[in-house]
């Protein structure tokens, strides 16, 4: 039989290195979709009518009004400190930046209006999610 | 195919003492091999990097943080770029102290020479896109250096002309370092490789 000059190992080997790239190449054009994660969990009846839940560690603030249940990130938008919260507003300790009850900027130096997360309410407990 | 391709690039005899590695060290041949890296490494950064000022830097943080080896593909590209302007410096190096650089080989030297400047060109173009603070920083000052050379304002009004990191700026370089000094500086290596085949009359290699 005439000598081809290629073997069937060669060919073999070629082969696996080829599907391993396309292997790895197919893993890295499909990015990872991003996992949405609980940040808190608030049972329902403890969220009062028209008041706020702060969680500190979170970084973030439940808060009520009327029907409208809406979760403010705490993290300033001007530097990221965090924002502290009081009845009327929200004051950042930092430069002073105050905000509302929306999380609008009423005074700078911030220039964004605090990030809203997406609230969803499951069974009983409304769930952050980030 | 591939192979006969491959052994057609190079000298049908070489002799076996010149095939000793401490001739040439292989630093030329290392550093286009560099070369490759960075293209093949590039190509795959291309697909995720978004070359606006807004974009940029998050494009690079989403990169890393979501896509599979985007890190290793990230980390990959940067290390050859190090590794090939440490192995062009190291082959000019080689060059000087065995007087390759001399007649009838000037040419060769250069475009060699002209290599090395695409090189670094090519280096500080890359250094402003993932536009963190570093690059940003760092493109300020080679921009402010430039104007101090005569003719270097006119040179930085085309590079950039509406700031370092606005948008204009970011594209210029952006298109810099993926078409226009890829593709003279590939160019140039293939004409580099041309000479050295060309003058084997001279060499004592090959």
């Amino acid at each position: 039989m005439a000598d081809t000059g290629r073997s069937r190992r060669k060919f073999l080997g070629t082969l696996v290195a080829a599907l391993g790239g396309l292997f790895l190449l197919g893993g890295y054009l499909t990015p990872r979709a991003r996992r949405q994660r609980t940040l808190v969990a608030v049972p329902r009846e403890e969220l009062p009518e028209h008041g706020a839940l702060v969680y500190r560690e979170a970084r973030v603030a439940v808060i009520r009004e009327g029907g409208a249940v809406y979760a403010l990130n705490l993290v300033c938008t001007h530097l990221g400190c965090t924002v502290q919260v009081f009845p009327g507003e929200l004051v950042c300790p930092c430069h002073g930046s105050r905000f509302d009850r929306q999380g609008r900027v009423l005074k700078g130096p911030a220039d964004r209006p605090l990030e809203r997360y997406r609230v969803e309410l499951r069974g009983e407990r409304y769930e952050v999610l980030v | 195919m591939v192979e006969e391709f491959v052994r057609h690039l190079f000298p049908r005899v070489v002799l076996r003492r010149n095939l000793t590695l401490s001739y040439t060290f292989c630093l030329g041949g290392l550093a286009f091999t560099a070369l490759l890296l960075l293209m093949l490494s590039g190509v795959l950064l291309l697909l995720y990097y978004q070359p606006t000022p807004a974009a940029a830097f998050s494009s690079i943080l989403s990169l890393e943080s979501s896509v599979r080896g985007g890190a290793y593909v990230r980390s990959l590209h940067r290390l050859s770029s190090h590794l090939f302007l440490v192995l062009i410096l190291l082959h000019t190096l080689r060059v000087i102290l065995t007087g390759a650089c001399r007649r009838p080989r000037e040419l060769n030297w250069l475009l060699g020479s002209a290599l090395f400047f695409l090189a670094v060109f090519e280096a500080y173009t890359g250094y402003l896109l993932p536009m963190d603070q570093l690059a940003l920083w760092a493109t300020q000052t080679g921009m402010a250096l430039l104007t101090t050379f005569p003719g270097g304002g006119a040179l930085r009004a085309l590079l950039v002309p509406d700031g370092v990191g606005e948008p204009l700026s970011l594209l210029r370089f952006y298109v810099l370092h993926i078409l226009l000094l890829p593709v003279g500086a590939l160019s140039l290596c293939f004409l580099h490789f041309y000479r050295i085949r060309k003058e084997k009359g001279v060499l004592p290699y090959l």
